[in-house]
C-alpha cells in the first residue's frame, strides 16, 4: 500500500515538473494539435477539443467502529477513474467517465446542447439536479466524504434528459429533467429492494446579489426536488456511517409516490464559505398494512452546515484546485480547514404505538446519526490533493449501528487525490 | 447541551424501542380452559396469500392479534406456519410471536404461542386434555386453551392456544430459565441409540435459546447422555444420571403409556415430540412432552408397549426400583383419571365447549360424524382407561 502512495506522490511531481504552460508547447494551429497543460488535451480547431482525464483516490481510514471492507481495512483505493470530455464548436459539450474495476463502471456519460445560454439541453447518464453537496465534484470537495443526506438521500446519476438554463441576467438558473430511474444512490444490489421508476427532477437556483460588487455577490440559495413512483418492496435508501456500516436497514416496505425536496444555500465571501442543505425523502406506503389500509409515509431526513477557510487567503468562488502558489513553483499550494455539523435520520409520520421492527409497522422503529467532522485539504498543485478528516459520529439507537454498546465513535480519513 | 440533547434522544429511543408487555391479559385468562376464546388475526391480504402456498416454509408475517371480545390489540407480532404432519396451507397451524418484530414485547408475560390447528385428531380434544393430564401427575408440560380462530375476519376453525416451551415456561415449570432448551425434530427413527460426534445431534436437537453458543456447549451433554446410555458394563445408572433426570424420565414415559401415546418417547416410529431442557451450569437434562394430538389410541394399549425399543427405556426397567417407580406411576395416573372422575368429565367438558364451533368449522379434515364419533371413543376411553391400566399394573408387579 505504501507503495501506491508513493507512486501516486512520485507521478504527481513529475507531473508538476513536467507540465508546462500550453502557450510554450504548440503554438494555436487549425491542424489537429496536442496539448497537456491541466490534462491531455487534443484541440481540432477553434471550440473543439477532447480533454482525457484521470482521478486516483487512495484512502487510509482507522475507526472505532468495525470496518465494512473485507480485504483492506487500513486502506481503500476510493477510486480509479478514466475519462474524456471536451466540447464540439462550442455548442455541444460532453463528458464520458468510467470507474475501473466497478460493477457499475460508467459514471458520467452525456452531452450537453449549450448553444443558448437560457436554454440548453443535455441527455445520457449524468446527476439529477437535486442536492448541491450531490453536485459537487470530488476535486472541489470540502470534505472527503459527501454528506450524509447527500450520499444517501439525494438521487445521484440516472439516465435521462435534462432542460436546463440561466435567466433573468444569470442570476436564476433552472434544471427540469426526466429520467429512467431515481438515482444510482437509492439503488442496492439486493434484489430485494426497490428503486424509484421514471423520475421528474428540477432545480432553481438563484444568485440575488450576483451583479452587486458586495460580498454578497457569491451568496447562492436554491430548492430542488423529484418525484418518482417506487413499486411494492423494501427501500434502497438507507442509513450508514461515513466509513459505510450500516446504522438503519430500512427492512419496511414502501409503496407508491416517492418525493424529494431540497433547500441549499451556500455563500462564499473571500476566503470563507458557509453551505448548508436540507433534504426530506418520503416514501409512501400505500394498502401495506395488516389491514390492507394505507401506512404513514417513511421518511428520512438530513441536514448539514459547513465552514471553510482557505488559510493560505485563494478566494473560495474561484475554486483551490489551481493554487497560486503550487508546491515545487516557489509556493506551498492551498491549504483550507473546514467543519461540518449533521444529521441524518429515518422515521415514519406516524406516532403512539410501540416503534417496530415489522416490514408493515405503522411506527417503525427508526434511527438517526449526528456527525461532526473536522477537515483540512492541502492542494500541493492542480494535480494532488491531500485531505485529512476526523469524524465524530453519534447514533441515537447504537444496536442498530456497528457498535451495539457504544453510541458515539470517532474516526480518522486521510485521502490522497491524483487528478490529471 | 449537545451531549446532554443526544443523549436524551438516545435514551428516549432506547426506551421506545423496548416494547412495554400488553399485560391487560394475564396467562391464567389466556389458558383458562372452561373458555372457548376467539382470537383475530389480521394479515395483509398479500402475506396471507403467501403464507398459505408456502405453507411448508417457515417464513414470518407482521400481523396484528387482537384478544378476546374486548379488542385487545397486539400489534406487530410475527406469524408462521409451523407443525411437522399437521402444517397445512388451509387450515394453518400457526406459531405467533409477540417479540419477532418489537423487542420485549409480552403478550400474557409470554413471548409466543402456538395455534395448533388440531387438523390430526378428529374429536379435535386430545392435544388440550392430555397436556391437562401431565400437569396433573406431575410432569411439566405447556398450558393449553381451545379459541375459534378469525383470519381477517374469516373464521377458520377451532385452535388450540398452546403455551410454547420456551424460557418463561421453564421458570414457570422447572424454577429457573437460564439453561437449555432444544426441540426435538424427527429425522429418522431413533431409538436413543448412540449417533456419534456431536454433528449427528444438531439435526435432531435445535436450540431454542443460546443458539450462538458453540457446538460443543450445546451439543456436548446431549452426545454424552446417549453415548453413556448405550455403554454396556454394569455402570449404567451411574454413567447416565448426570445427564438425565431419571426420575421425572420415568415419570414422562408412565404418562405417556397412560395415555396411550402413539407418537412420544415410544412412537411408533421411535422417539418423537418433545422437548430437551438442560438445567443451567450442569449436565443434567430433562425431557418434556410435546404436541399429544396422537394421544388416546386405543383403551387397551399396553402398559409396557415398546419399551424394549428403547435404549433408555430397556436399560433404565432393568433396575428394579427403576421399574417399581414406572408402574407406581402408572397406577398413580390411573387414580388421578378417576378421582372426581376427572378424565372422563374433562373428555366431555372440552368437547362440549367446542363442539358448536367445531362442526362449524369448514377447514378441518374430518367430518361433523366424525368429530362426534371421535368424541364418542374418548369418551370410552376415558371410562376404561384407569381400570385396564390399574388391572395391568397389578398383573405387572
Amino acid at each position: 500500500m505504501t507503495r501506491r502512495v508513493v507512486t501516486i506522490a512520485a507521478t504527481a511531481i513529475a507531473l508538476a515538473g513536467a507540465a508546462r504552460p500550453a502557450a510554450a508547447q504548440q503554438p494555436p494551429s487549425s491542424q489537429p494539435t496536442f496539448r497537456w497543460d491541466d490534462h491531455p488535451s487534443i484541440h481540432l480547431g477553434k471550440g473543439t477539443h477532447i480533454d482525457f482525464r484521470a482521478r486516483f483516490q487512495l484512502d487510509g481510514r482507522r475507526s472505532d467502529a468495525p470496518l465494512t471492507d473485507d480485504d483492506d481495512a487500513e486502506f481503500d483505493i476510493a477510486r480509479r477513474r478514466l475519462g474524456v470530455e471536451g466540447e464540439i464548436k462550442n455548442i455541444v459539450e460532453f463528458q464520458i467517465e468510467r470507474e475501473i474495476a466497478s460493477d457499475d463502471g460508467w459514471r458520467d456519460v452525456y452531452a450537453n446542447y449549450k448553444q443558448f445560454d437560457a436554454v440548453q439541453v443535455q441527455g445520457g447518464k449524468f446527476k439529477l439536479p437535486f442536492s448541491l453537496d450531490e453536485n459537487t465534484s470530488p476535486t472541489n470537495l470540502d470534505f472527503i466524504y459527501r454528506s450524509r443526506a447527500a450520499t444517501f438521500l439525494a438521487p445521484g446519476r440516472d439516465r435521462g434528459v435534462m432542460v436546463h438554463g440561466r435567466v433573468a441576467k444569470r442570476i436564476l438558473r433552472y434544471e427540469v429533467g426526466l429520467f429512467e430511474h431515481d438515482g444510482r444512490n437509492a439503488r442496492t444490489n439486493d434484489i430485494k429492494r426497490v428503486a424509484g421508476g421514471r423520475t421528474i427532477a428540477g432545480r432553481l437556483r438563484v444568485e440575488p446579489f450576483r451583479r452587486s460588487k458586495s460580498v454578497m455577490r457569491e451568496l447562492e440559495a436554491g430548492i430542488a426536488f423529484t418525484g418518482s413512483d417506487v413499486e411494492e418492496g423494501f427501500p434502497g435508501l438507507r442509513g450508514r456511517t461515513a466509513l459505510d456500516s450500516a446504522f438503519f436497514r430500512p427492512d419496511y416496505l414502501v409503496n407508491g409516490r416517492r418525493r424529494r425536496v431540497g433547500v441549499e444555500a451556500q455563500w462564499r465571501p473571500g476566503p470563507f464559505s458557509l453551505k448548508s442543505e436540507y433534504i426530506r425523502v418520503s416514501d409512501e406506503r400505500l394498502a401495506l398494512s395488516v389491514e390492507d389500509t394505507d401506512l404513514s409515509a417513511l421518511t428520512s431526513n438530513g441536514w448539514y452546515v459547513s465552514g471553510t477557510w482557505a488559510v493560505t487567503g485563494e478566494k473560495k468562488a474561484s475554486g483551490l484546485d489551481t493554487p497560486k502558489k503550487p508546491l515545487f513553483r516557489g509556493g506551498f499550494g492551498a491549504l483550507e480547514v473546514a467543519a461540518r455539523v449533521e444529521r441524518l435520520a429515518f422515521r415514519s409520520d406516524a406516532a403512539g404505538q410501540t416503534p417496530s421492527t415489522s416490514p408493515r409497522a405503522d411506527v417503525i422503529l427508526g434511527n438517526g446519526e449526528d456527525v461532526l467532522t473536522f477537515g483540512v485539504s492541502w492542494y500541493l498543485n492542480r494535480w494532488l490533493k491531500v485531505q485529512g478528516n476526523v469524524i465524530r459520529e453519534s447514533i441515537d439507537d447504537p444496536a442498530q449501528g456497528p457498535l451495539p454498546s457504544q453510541g458515539l465513535f470517532w474516526s480518522r480519513v486521510v485521502r490522497f487525490q491524483l487528478s490529471i | 447541551m449537545r451531549r446532554v440533547l443526544a443523549c436524551a434522544i438516545g435514551l428516549a429511543a432506547a426506551v421506545m424501542a423496548t416494547a412495554q408487555p400488553v399485560d391487560a391479559q394475564s396467562a391464567d385468562e389466556l389458558f383458562d380452559a372452561q373458555t372457548l376464546h376467539e382470537i383475530r388475526l389480521l394479515i395483509n391480504s398479500k402475506d396471507l396469500q403467501l403464507l398459505r402456498a408456502n405453507f411448508t416454509e417457515n417464513t414470518y408475517y407482521p400481523a396484528d392479534l387482537i384478544w378476546g371480545g374486548g379488542g385487545q390489540r397486539v400489534r406487530n407480532v410475527g406469524v408462521r406456519s409451523r407443525g411437522l404432519g399437521s402444517r397445512n396451507g388451509n387450515k394453518l397451524g400457526l406459531r405467533v410471536d409477540f417479540d419477532r418484530y418489537t423487542t420485549g414485547q409480552r403478550f400474557a408475560g409470554l413471548a409466543s404461542i402456538v395455534l395448533d390447528n388440531l387438523l390430526q385428531d378428529p374429536a379435535m380434544v386430545r392435544e388440550r386434555v392430555a397436556m391437562a393430564f401431565f400437569n396433573r401427575v406431575g410432569v411439566p408440560a405447556p398450558l393449553e386453551s381451545f379459541c375459534r380462530l378469525f383470519i381477517n375476519n374469516e373464521y377458520q376453525g377451532v385452535y388450540a392456544i398452546v403455551e410454547e416451551l420456551e424460557p418463561a415456561f421453564a421458570a414457570r415449570t422447572l424454577g429457573e430459565d437460564s439453561g437449555f432448551l432444544f426441540e426435538y425434530h424427527y429425522v429418522q427413527s431413533f431409538h436413543a441409540e448412540d449417533l456419534g460426534d456431536l454433528s449427528a445431534y444438531k439435526p435432531l436437537f435445535e436450540p431454542r435459546n443460546h443458539e450462538d453458543d458453540a457446538d460443543a456447549v450445546l451439543y456436548g451433554s446431549i452426545r454424552d447422555l446417549f453415548r453413556e446410555a448405550n455403554v454396556d458394563d454394569g455402570t449404567w445408572r451411574e454413567r447416565v444420571e448426570p445427564f438425565l433426570d431419571l426420575t421425572a424420565f420415568v415419570r414422562l414415559i408412565a404418562a405417556e403409556n397412560f395415555l396411550a401415546e402413539n407418537d412420544g418417547i415410544l412412537g411408533y416410529a421411535g422417539m418423537n415430540n418433545f422437548y430437551l431442557y438442560r438445567f443451567a451450569g450442569t449436565t443434567r437434562q430433562q425431557i418434556l412432552p410435546w404436541d399429544k394430538d396422537n394421544t388416546f389410541l386405543q383403551t387397551d394399549f399396553p402398559i409396557a408397549s415398546r419399551l424394549d425399543e428403547n435404549v433408555l427405556t430397556r436399560r433404565l426397567l432393568a433396575y428394579d426400583d427403576l421399574r417399581a417407580a414406572y408402574l407406581d406411576t402408572l397406577d398413580q395416573c390411573a387414580r388421578s383419571a378417576v378421582e372426581d372422575d376427572w378424565l372422563v368429565s374433562e373428555v366431555a367438558r372440552s368437547a362440549a365447549l367446542i363442539a358448536d364451533a367445531a362442526h362449524a368449522d369448514t377447514r378441518k379434515l374430518f367430518s361433523n360424524d366424525e368429530f362426534d364419533a371421535g368424541v364418542a371413543f374418548l369418551n370410552e376411553f376415558a371410562a376404561q382407561r384407569p381400570a385396564f391400566v390399574a388391572t395391568a399394573v397389578a398383573a405387572a408387579r
